[in-house]
């Protein structure tokens, strides 16, 4: 089976004038399709910065790293645009919806990058997967006219609406009470089990981490350990 | 417009949308570049309007006082204008006018004697133009000086007299009722003096009449120089329907069979002035231009600002999928929206401003008193309000507002996703 995500001593090293940090320093990962991954760490640790250069977000120093069996070595800034188009979703710790788009323009917006042409379509699946996350009753209000657990909710619809390989989310609970941060961490395991779409995110909160099935730890860029759990979800 | 949605990119109406909406988002900030906008190009569609007045007053003053529609020359005169030979004249010309006048779009033709003559009031003698018009005939159809007589009477037919242009009146000093000696060539080569009667003043606006010309009636000019039934050339007046080219045509075609005659239209009688005139127009044209390239600095400005607000917007429009082009599109559209906004604005108060200029005029001579603008325009200055020229401004606004968002949108689509997600 071609696994999701598939890391090769991946490093990243920023420079400036006057200064080098590596803040991944040759990891090596292997993600299975369906997994519910945990990265935590503590700040510094690399976690972000792996997100990122999985997500095609940046580019690593060296090493390189495959999204289902596409490599993402050598493509221009456009291509990898194309790929996270076609390959990834993204859930923030800010949420960053659009502000000016209703929840339905900001779920519908990943399925006009991909090209889906048919309105029909397009509406059918926004409101579907906004129904499947809860917001079937908030679908054409604003993000502020929805609370933070609401807005990441949206933020996972938009996610997940193209059908991506792997989801990558960042903290994605780190801006929420512990209450919607379970709710949040609960949807996602739901569609993770649904639809088998693959989840990675990072945390350092031990609550939200032990929804993992799952959990790699990052210290000084390197991997600290790799354990794999039934996850806890008597909270 | 294509709506059609395509990989990498929004819709051309959900950027659009996205462009209004994120402009609402700051209000007072659009509100202020808007105005700005507005008020540049408010200002540049007064000038526009004015420079479309002049130069519709100008022609309309060069028809009506100086060249009709058309005039009909003796082969050979055209050339040597300028030295008012009087032996290429047009023989028969009472003949000529009635086989003119009926050739369709023809609405009038009027005989023209025109020559070099020196006007004296017995101590001081100017060279000047001498035209000798038709009272019984088409003159005042093809025409308008009877509009233009500012003192006295305009010429009675077998009365003789002289009209004479204000600025040379002044020059004499004379008033309707004073005496002027006309001392000119005649056609044979004698030189013959007459002296007449002022009867009335005109003031046209054109300074080569004002300044240089005064007129008699045909048959004084006819007799003094001996002209025997000849014109120097014959004016004509098309009908306010006739198309200006297919009726110079007919007239050519007319007269195609008659080797000694040559017809011109306005356009190439004053082509010195045309060409002046599409001179001034380009020069005030990068001049406008540069007005309006300034104004739109400020919609850079406010996109620019844009960028560096939704630094992390972008950053997140990128993950998402969104391409470069598609970033550099969200925020072009943005300053196109904007210069559209402003150029709405700016254009509705413009012709707002316009409708009382262009129907009641603005008085030059209240204003400024007796001024020399370079073109021939009396009195009153009308400002046009041609929407053809409303509407290149108003686009010419979008795309320069467009234009100058190009930058900033260019920064914003060349930000790496992860260090855009990053900003704060």
């Amino acid at each position: 089976m071609v696994a999701a995500a598939l890391l090769t001593d991946v490093r990243k090293t920023y420079r400036t004038d006057h200064l080098e940090v590596a803040a991944v320093r040759g990891i090596s990962l292997e993600i299975e399709p369906a997994a519910f991954l945990s990265i935590a760490g503590p700040s510094g640790s690399g976690k972000t910065t792996l997100l990122n250069l999985l997500g095609a977000l940046d580019t690593p120093t060296s090493g390189t790293i495959a999204v289902g069996d596409r490599t993402t070595a050598g493509l221009t800034a456009r291509e990898l645009a194309d790929f996270r188009n076609a390959h990834l979703g993204f859930v923030f710790q800010t949420f960053n919806l659009i502000p000016v788009l209703t929840a339905r323009e900001n779920v519908e917006l990943p399925l006009q990058l991909r090209g889906v042409a048919d309105r029909a379509e397009r509406r059918s699946r926004v409101e579907a997967i906004l129904r499947d996350v809860g917001l079937a009753e908030m679908m054409d209000r604003r993000p502020n006219e929805m609370s933070g657990g609401q807005q990441q909710r949206v933020a996972i619809a938009r996610a997940l609406v193209k059908g991506p390989t792997l989801v990558l989310a960042d903290e994605p609970t780190a801006n929420l009470d512990t209450a919607t941060a379970h709710e949040i961490m609960d949807l996602m395991r739901e569609m993770n089990a649904r639809a088998g779409t693959t989840f990675v995110f990072s945390t350092h909160d031990p609550l939200v981490m032990d929804h993992a099935t799952r959990v790699v730890r990052l210290r000084d860029g390197l991997v600290e350990s790799d354990e794999r759990r039934e996850p806890d979800r008597g909270h | 417009m294509a709506t059609e949605p395509r990989a990498g990119g929004l819709t051309a109406r959900l950027t659009l949308r996205l462009a209004w909406r994120n402009l609402r988002r700051n209000r007072r900030r659009t509100w202020i570049t808007a105005t700005t906008v507005a008020l540049a190009v408010m200002l540049l569609q007064l000038e526009v309007s004015t420079i479309i007045g002049i130069e519709r007053q100008s022609m309309d003053n060069l028809i009506s006082y100086q060249t009709g529609h058309a005039k009909v020359f003796a082969a050979g005169y055209f050339p040597e204008r300028d030295e008012l030979p009087l032996d290429r004249t047009v023989t028969d010309a009472a003949n000529l006018v009635r086989r003119l006048e009926a050739i369709p779009g023809v609405s009038a033709a009027a005989p023209r004697i025109v020559f070099a003559a020196q006007l004296s009031d017995g101590r001081d003698q100017v060279p000047c133009t001498g035209i000798g018009i038709d009272l019984e005939g088409g003159e005042t159809d093809v025409f308008r000086l009877p509009r233009a007589v500012t003192a006295g009477t305009f010429l009675t037919s077998g009365e003789p007299g002289l009209l004479v242009g204000s600025g040379l009146a002044e020059l004499f000093g004379v008033r309707p009722g004073s005496w002027l000696t006309v001392v000119a060539k005649t056609r044979p080569g004698a030189y013959e003096a007459l002296e007449l009667p002022v009867v009335g003043l005109v003031g046209t606006g054109n300074p080569d009449i004002d300044r240089s010309t005064f007129f008699v009636p045909l048959a004084t000019a006819s007799r003094m120089l001996a002209m025997n039934g000849g014109a120097t050339e014959i004016a004509v007046r098309f009908g306010p329907a006739a198309g200006e080219t297919a009726t110079l045509a007919r007239i050519r075609s007319t007269l195609a069979a008659e080797r000694g005659l040559e017809v011109l239209g306005w356009r190439d009688l004053e082509r010195d002035y045309l060409a002046m005139a599409t001179a001034e127009r380009i020069s005030n044209g990068i001049f406008l231009g540069i007005f309006v390239v300034l104004a739109v600095v400020g919609v850079a400005n406010t996109v620019m600002l844009a960028v560096f607000e939704r630094t992390r917007e972008i950053g997140m429009l990128m993950a998402l999928g969104l391409r470069g082009a598609g970033v550099r599109r969200i925020f072009v559209a943005e300053g196109a929206v904007l210069g559209f906004l402003g150029a709405a604005i700016g254009t509705a108060l413009a012709v707002g401003l316009m409708i009382p200029y262009s129907a009641y005029g603005l008085n030059l001579t209240a204003l400024y008193g007796e001024i020399d603008l370079g073109y021939p325009v009396k009195d009153r200055l009308y400002g046009a309000i041609d929407g053809t020229a409303l509407g290149v401004v108003w686009l010419l606004t979008v795309v320069l507002s467009a234009f100058a968002s190009f930058y900033p949108a260019m920064r914003a689509s060349r930000q790496r996703p992860a260090e855009a997600l990053r900003h704060v």
